[in-house]
């Protein structure tokens, strides 16, 4: 590991791939493995109550059956004991049950899959780790190492990873709370072109540090364009409910701008691939059409122009006073 | 090229290959037809190049996390470790367990004298005071098992026979290898906690041993044919257990040449592969134990098959996976 890595702050760690790109995984902590061990504890139980009901059918053959059932409830349980979590990560790719529903999984610390040995050493040490009581050996141990790792993982080299945010789309966290502009609301054509959309991510970025009220004032002409462009009218306010109209409207060109990054970088039809019918149906459209949507993709508003020109109007005009 | 014709004209590549992904995340690996596989791995380096370039030219901090996020599938997705097959089961017992123990000699005897000294120390004071071995091992547990062995177990081999040892047999599985794995997983404690299990299985087995020998003819006799043909895995693989811990303390206390970590990686797995052999070996143990044991055949026959067992053992691990083969060690 190279000594100038940027300090790490958080639980990701970076680890590059073969195609020598560096990549995040982000680290699981102690309360999603918990929830993902009591899943597999309640499988494992479930899997002993369902044997136990198997076995049952064995007592009719008098003692030998009896025998033969409780014998093979113990080695069922000896098994599940120390290979269901090995036998598992080892042949699903580092997950259990129980991690796979909680979205964890186990890879090797450099990010590669993790063997069947290692799979199977780690877990055999849940019987060091789980001392004295509850894992309180293992909590120790990932509270004292950077990925987490309790004993199994420190002496088989392995981690677990989250894998929950794999599936953000691209305005991410952005656009969590915003409401997605309806067809209805506008008036001319529902589209806009990807390079807008891009520079409104730019204008969002978490690496810049822009006050909201600069965003604010940023986000006006862009959102004047694009009012016009979708033909979209602000609704008057609700008579009953005045002052949620009058609080939304200090940073109303912010909130559409945002509202028109949900409706078209969102757009679940966009993250599926272009499907065959599609293309036909593209193919087959009028001429007329399918030049109007190349100018739909390819008519920007130079909209990274506003960006980069510096001070608005406003601004400028008020440093000349 | 700026940042926004970029996203222009890679976006259509991102979007495929997130939808090949989940799509083919809902098939199993086999099923994959080879084009999608073909199309996802080329979709795959471009995209890591793209990550590469987004960091590079720091175009945004949520750019390159949805990059991130793709590269993390796809990489899931196309690396796997090498499958298992039985072939290398078979090459694991034939060459590798063996060759592993004899690298490890010497945790392997360090493991039998703490197991073998306390064991005879307690056998002499067993059945030399056993009213002393009484007090240390308890007394119910002890008469019950001299009373257990006061007699032959069993005459014939009826339904009763077969019920017993059938439970009997899962019941060691479970209990016996039990104890070997956790004298290895204890291992991780610097050793001390393998040192502790077995110390105390050395001590308490010991015991039993010394009272019953204090019982006299028919007892010792019935003891030591039962014990014999087991013993022979039974002990020496709870003994190889106990080594594999002290081969996992090697590595954190003496990593040698290698850096910590990989003196750790490399003693975990060499251990590791001393446990699961341990654990085979209590596995015909428990059968024996269970099926073969106690029958009801003369002592003899099963003193014959004893020893045989036992040199099986010993040449098995002496000898076994030595000279040419391609696997060498």
């Amino acid at each position: 590991m190279s000594p100038q890595r940027k300090q790490q702050v958080d639980t990701r760690v970076v680890v590059e791939t073969p195609e020598g790109a560096d990549f995040e995984f982000v680290i699981a902590g102690p309360g999603t493995r918990a929830v993902a061990w009591l899943l597999d504890e309640i499988i494992q139980v479930s899997v002993l109550l369902a044997l136990l009901i198997v076995s049952m059918f064995l007592w009719p053959f008098g003692e030998a059956g009896v025998g033969l059932g409780i014998g093979g409830m113990m080695i069922a349980k000896f098994l599940l004991d120390w290979f269901y979590f090995g036998l598992f990560e080892a042949f699903w790719n580092g997950q259990t049950p129980g991690k796979r529903s909680v979205g964890l999984r186990v890879v090797r610390s450099n990010g590669t899959p993790v063997d069947a040995s290692s799979a199977i050493g780690r877990n055999f040490l849940r019987a060091a780790d789980m001392l004295p009581f509850f894992y309180t050996i293992g909590m120790i141990s990932m509270l004292m190492t950077r990925r987490l790792q309790r004993l199994g993982d420190l002496i088989f080299d392995t981690m677990v990873i989250d894998e929950r945010r794999e599936w953000i789309s691209r305005s991410g966290g952005l656009t969590a709370n915003i409401e997605a502009l309806q067809r209805g609301e506008c008036l001319r054509r529902f589209s806009v072109p990807e390079r807008t959309l891009a520079v409104i991510e730019r204008l969002f970025e978490t690496d810049r540090i822009i006050s909201e009220a600069r965003r604010e004032e940023i986000s006006r002409p862009l959102s004047e364009a694009l009012r016009g462009r979708l033909g979209y009218v602000d609704p008057p306010p609700d008579p009953r409910n005045p002052h949620v109209y009058f609080r939304s409207q200090g940073l109303r060109h912010t909130q559409f701008i945002l509202r028109v990054l949900k409706t078209f970088a969102d757009n679940p039809q966009g993250i599926k691939p272009v499907t065959n019918a599609q293309r036909r149906q593209r193919r087959s459209m009028s001429k007329s059409v399918a030049v109007r949507q190349v100018a739909d993709e390819t008519d920007d508003l130079e909209m990274a122009d506003i960006l980069d020109e510096g001070p608005t109007e406003q601004v400028r005009a008020r440093r000349e006073s | 090229m700026n940042r926004e014709r970029f996203i222009r004209e890679r976006r259509s590549d991102w979007q495929r290959f997130e939808g090949l992904v989940s799509q083919l995340r809902e098939k199993r690996q086999r099923t994959w037809a080879s084009r999608d596989v073909a199309d996802l791995s080329r979709l795959y380096r471009s995209i890591c190049y793209d990550l590469s370039l987004v960091q590079s030219r720091e175009w945004g901090a949520r750019l390159e996390q949805y990059l991130n996020d793709l590269v993390a599938q796809g990489h899931n997705a196309l690396y796997r470790s090498a499958p298992t097959s039985l072939s290398m089961v078979w090459d694991f017992f034939a060459f590798e367990f063996p060759r592993t123990f004899r690298r490890h000699r010497r945790a392997f005897f360090l493991a039998l004298a703490l197991f073998l000294i306390p064991f005879l120390v307690s056998t002499y004071v067993g059945s030399q005071r056993p009213d002393l071995a009484e007090m240390i091992a308890g007394k119910e547990a002890l008469e019950s098992a001299r009373a257990g062995f006061s007699e032959e177990l069993y005459t014939e081999m009826d339904s009763r026979y077969a019920g017993e040892r059938s439970l009997m047999a899962g019941f060691y599985v479970r209990n016996n290898t039990g104890i070997a794995f956790q004298a290895y997983a204890l291992g991780a404690f610097v050793g001390l906690g393998t040192c502790y299990t077995l110390l105390s299985n050395g001590i308490s087995i010991g015991m039993v041993n010394g009272y019953i020998v204090s019982a006299g003819y028919p007892t010792t006799e019935n003891f030591f044919s039962f014990v014999i043909s087991h013993g022979s895995f039974e002990l020496t693989a709870i003994v190889i257990a106990g080594g594999g811990g002290f081969v996992l303390a090697q590595g954190l206390l003496f990593p040698g040449q290698r850096t910590r970590m990989d003196a750790l990686r490399y003693h975990g797995l060499e251990s590791l592969k001393l446990a699961l052999g341990a654990g085979a070996m209590l596995g015909i143990a428990a059968m024996l134990e269970g099926y073969f044991s106690p029958l009801p055949i003369a002592p003899a026959v099963k003193y014959v098959v004893g020893t045989c067992l036992w040199l099986l053992v010993i040449f098995y691990l002496s000898f076994c996976g030595r000279g040419g083969s391609a696997h060498e060690d």
